[in-house]
């Protein structure tokens, strides 16, 4: 037994200086993937503070997307746009934009106003729509974005609870279901970056309504921060972390029609509303389905396109023109490749409501 | 409950903590409580099943060890042939048999309507069902005398570490270490800590890295010939850290039990023939497929013409056993036409170490011929992995036609770092095994130089589990 101890207790030293070894050349390395990949690890709170201690760093994600800036931006842009002519309103993330780019520049009488955020889940695009409603005009086609990786997010508040390696801090609502095929709608208790700068994201109050509400909510992903220091407590947590919050998603979507969270019901719910209130505004609705390349995200089209024919909702979705399975079609960032976007915007062009809004 | 999560080791450092505490009897109680619950946590459903197995295989047991009229003693192993193999043949293979039927008939004119049985396949089916049969065969074979004890019986049907992928162990191995009274020594444990150790990489680290680009492959109609052959290069190390990686874990739990289970694999891809193949890969399978098939059909004993049908009938059979479908089937045909053909050319002759150099020349030789029967090798995993024969032909075509600039170009989800680390390091411990023919062979260095080796090893673990862990590919069998 005295020798196995000895064994364990060497081991345990050849560890930590195996550990600070790969800490100090981590500390001396030029800034690479390798050390990007032990960076990965760190905990969310820790992530903020670098993002808050470096705001000019590439990759810093802390001011973007917060709701309510982002809609005074939109308000002044609308306040200054001089033409009358229809505008391709776009609330989505960027593989809408994408799209909708290589239809502007196939052709420039498109126009388009894009309100998105990194990775964004519908219940940001559905809370965009809502909240910027005073700025579109009648006549204007506006566009739903929903990203097939994106759909167990809507039972969060924040990419900061699902999307570990690159914790975005912009929030938004969680809605359900309620009576009469509407929806409920749970607001974060922080809302903007205003808040956010205010330090309301240390607040317990907040962390008490994530770990209430926020069904991707990790503890594992927050705690004890302290130990970022060390290269190995890094990648463990970066394992940790992941499978937790991958657990927590597949829970999410093992069931659409699910107590955990009916995001099949409330996806079809947001789709129907967002039609009723653009047509009432005299707008065109465009949902737009786009379908990552994992394998394991629900299918958009199974899911939607029912509901979205039943109520004559114009819809584009990525799968009629390009599988998801191919792997050719995508870069390695995981977006589609430029000219596979290129043919979306092509096929998007060329949709009834595309071409009664901005010609042939 | 994966071996690869947390939730496992939790729960066994709850079994481990109460074996460690309990008197023989009680501990195997509770492991068989334990294996139980292990296999409940897949599906509860399935309990009945093993559970069912497990008496009719005990009571034939019993009575066979009794009876000594051989028409009787037949009838008796006929009866747990036909449980075991019944309960496989409809959980396992009535769909795809009424699949093949209805595709058949409507092949030849004759319309019928596809048949949804919705059967679910219990997991670890095929693996405890061989298990029990060979206790029941090696009664019957009078090499062994029956289990007095349901519960230690039941233990040995359900013995968790192996219980879902092997190995696949023999009665007469398992059933006393089972009866007699293990002792914990410390020495044991650090052996099957290092033994988990070293399947968790295989797995976290390397196996379930890799299986994207792999699955990108299979499933892309336009994979290009370069995609293939390097996506079928990566399945031939995914499937073996996989299920090496899942056999090293059970090893290495049972061994922190005090048991021994067999050594399931031995460097495979360093074999130059398909002999050699067989005696590294899967040996509790191909071993078991031996002695029960090979040798009951006959054996070598017929002439060389009875040999190949042998060969061809056990291989086919092996690769149906895996799954029910007709690439395990092709598979196994593979596999038996590499054994005759290998058998044909070289006759009964046995390689003679006496009188071979070891000089540079011979080992460039070995190396040269390792990687040439490793291409062989994969051309398999390719009829093993595939989804169907259409894809089996497209595939087999795009490889014929290749275009060499191809592999310039490859779009496949590339292999993580961390994954390459730790296929340099399973080649690093392959060769140290190979070379001093003991999987210890690092046991006799200093202290200090092993401390060193299993800090490296944790340290490469935390590095690449990154992944979400994925069920092991053999619990589909």
């Amino acid at each position: 037994m005295q020798r196995q101890i000895r064994i364990i207790l060497t081991t345990l030293l050849c560890l930590v200086a195996l550990d600070a070894l790969v800490a100090l050349a981590l500390a001396t390395a030029a800034p690479g993937s390798l050390v990007r990949f032990f960076d990965y690890g760190t905990s969310v709170p820790g992530k903020l503070a670098d993002w808050r201690a470096h705001p000019k760093r590439p990759g810093n994600l802390q001011d973007v997307a917060w709701l309510p800036e982002a809609v005074e931006t939109s308000a002044e842009a609308f306040a200054a746009e001089t033409s009358q002519n229809p505008v391709l309103r776009v609330y989505g993330m960027s593989f809408v934009n994408h799209i909708a780019d290589a239809a502007s520049a196939l052709s420039p009488e498109i126009v388009s106003d894009k309100f998105s955020g990194p990775g964004a889940p519908p219940n940001f695009t559905y809370a965009a729509f809502l909240d910027d409603r005073a700025n579109r005009r009648a006549g204007d086609v506006v566009v739903l974005g929903i990203l097939s990786s994106a759909l167990a997010p809507m039972a969060s508040f924040t990419n900061s609870s699902w999307a570990f390696e690159q914790p975005a801090p912009f929030t938004y609502p969680i809605f359900r279901p309620g009576p009469d095929q509407t929806l409920t709608r749970l607001d974060p208790l922080v809302q903007s970056l205003k808040d956010y700068r205010a330090g309301a994201y240390d607040s317990a109050d907040w962390t008490a309504q994530r770990q209430a509400e926020d069904a991707l909510y990790s503890p594992v992903a927050t705690a004890l921060p302290f130990l970022d220091a060390s290269p190995f407590a890094r990648l463990v947590r970066r394992s940790l972390a992941l499978d937790d919050i991958t657990r927590r998603e597949a829970a999410v979507l093992s069931d659409p029609e699910g107590a955990l969270y009916p995001y099949a019901e409330v996806l079809r719910r947001m789709t129907t509303e967002f039609a009723r209130i653009t047509r009432e505004d005299g707008q065109i609705p465009l949902v737009m389905l786009v379908q990552g390349r994992d394998a394991r995200d629900p299918d958009l089209t199974a899911l939607l396109r029912p509901v979205l024919e039943a109520n004559d909702i114009a819809y584009f979705a990525t799968v009629d023109h390009q599988t998801p399975r191919d792997p050719a079609a995508f870069a390695s960032d995981g977006h589609y490749r430029k000219k596979i976007d290129a043919m979306f915007g092509a096929k998007l062009r060329e949709m009834p409501v595309m071409q009664d809004a901005f010609g042939g | 409950m994966l071996f690869s999560q947390l939730q496992f080791w939790v729960f066994f450092a709850g079994v481990f903590a109460l074996y460690a505490v309990l008197p023989h009897r009680a501990q195997n109680r509770m492991l068989l409580v334990a294996s139980y619950i292990f296999y409940g946590a897949w599906d509860w459903r399935f309990l009945g099943l093993i559970a069912f197995s497990t008496l009719v295989d005990y009571l034939v047991g019993a009575r066979m060890g009794a009876e000594n009229d051989p028409r009787r003693r037949k009838l008796l192993l006929s009866v747990s042939l036909l449980t075991n193999l019944g309960l496989l043949g409809v959980f396992k293979y009535l769909g795809f048999f009424v699949d093949s039927f209805v595709a058949l008939s409507n092949a030849v004119g004759l319309p019928a309507d596809p048949v949804v049985l919705g059967i679910v396949l219990p997991v670890g089916i095929s693996f405890y069902t061989f298990q029990t049969l060979s206790y029941t065969i090696d009664i019957y074979r009078r090499d062994l005398k029956p289990c007095r004890d349901f519960l230690d019986f039941a233990l040995f049907v359900a013995f968790f570490p192996q219980l879902v992928a092997g190995p696949i162990e023999r009665a007469r191995n398992l059933l006393p270490e089972i009866a007699q009274p293990r002792q914990l020594h410390w020495d044991a444990i650090g052996r099957g800590a290092v033994l988990c150790l070293v399947g968790l990489i295989k797995k976290i680290v390397i196996a379930d890295a890799i299986s994207p680009g792999v699955d990108a492959v299979y499933g892309n109609p336009n994979a290009t010939g370069a995609e293939i052959i390097v996506a079928t290069w990566l399945f031939a190390i995914q499937i073996y850290c996989d299920f090496s990686g899942y056999t090293d874990i059970a090893r290495g739990v049972a061994k922190m039990l005090g048991f021994g289970l067999m050594r399931n694999f031995a460097q495979p891809y360093f074999a130059t023939n398909p002999q050699e193949f067989w005696h590294r890969w899967h040996i509790s399978l191909s071993t078991w497929l031996r002695d029960y098939l090979y040798i009951s059909l006959g054996g070598n004993r017929g002439g060389r013409w009875h040999t190949y049908r042998n060969l061809m009938l056990t291989m086919v059979l092996g690769g149906f056993w895996h799954g029910a479908a007709w690439n395990f089937v092709l598979w196994g045909f593979y596999q038996g036409m590499l054994l005759s053909l290998h058998r044909a050319l070289t006759g009964r002759r046995k390689g003679s170490k006496e009188g071979r150099r070891h000089g540079l020349g011979e080992l460039l030789l070995r190396i040269a011929t390792v990687a040439l029967f490793f291409q062989v090798v994969c051309y398999g995993w390719l009829l093993f992995r595939a989804q169907s024969f259409e894809q089996i032909v497209t595939f087999t075509g795009r490889i014929l036609t290749l275009n060499p600039a191809d592999f310039g170009a490859l779009a496949m989800p590339s292999v993580p770092v961390p994954a390459l680390a730790g296929m340099l390091a399973l080649l690093a411990w392959d060769l140290g095994t190979e070379a001093r023919g003991n999987v210890r062979f690092y046991a006799t260095w200093p202290l200090p130089f092993r401390a060193a080796l299993y800090a490296v090893a944790i340290y490469l673990l935390a590095f690449g589990a990154t992944t979400t862990p994925s069920a092991f590919i053999y619990f589909q069998f």
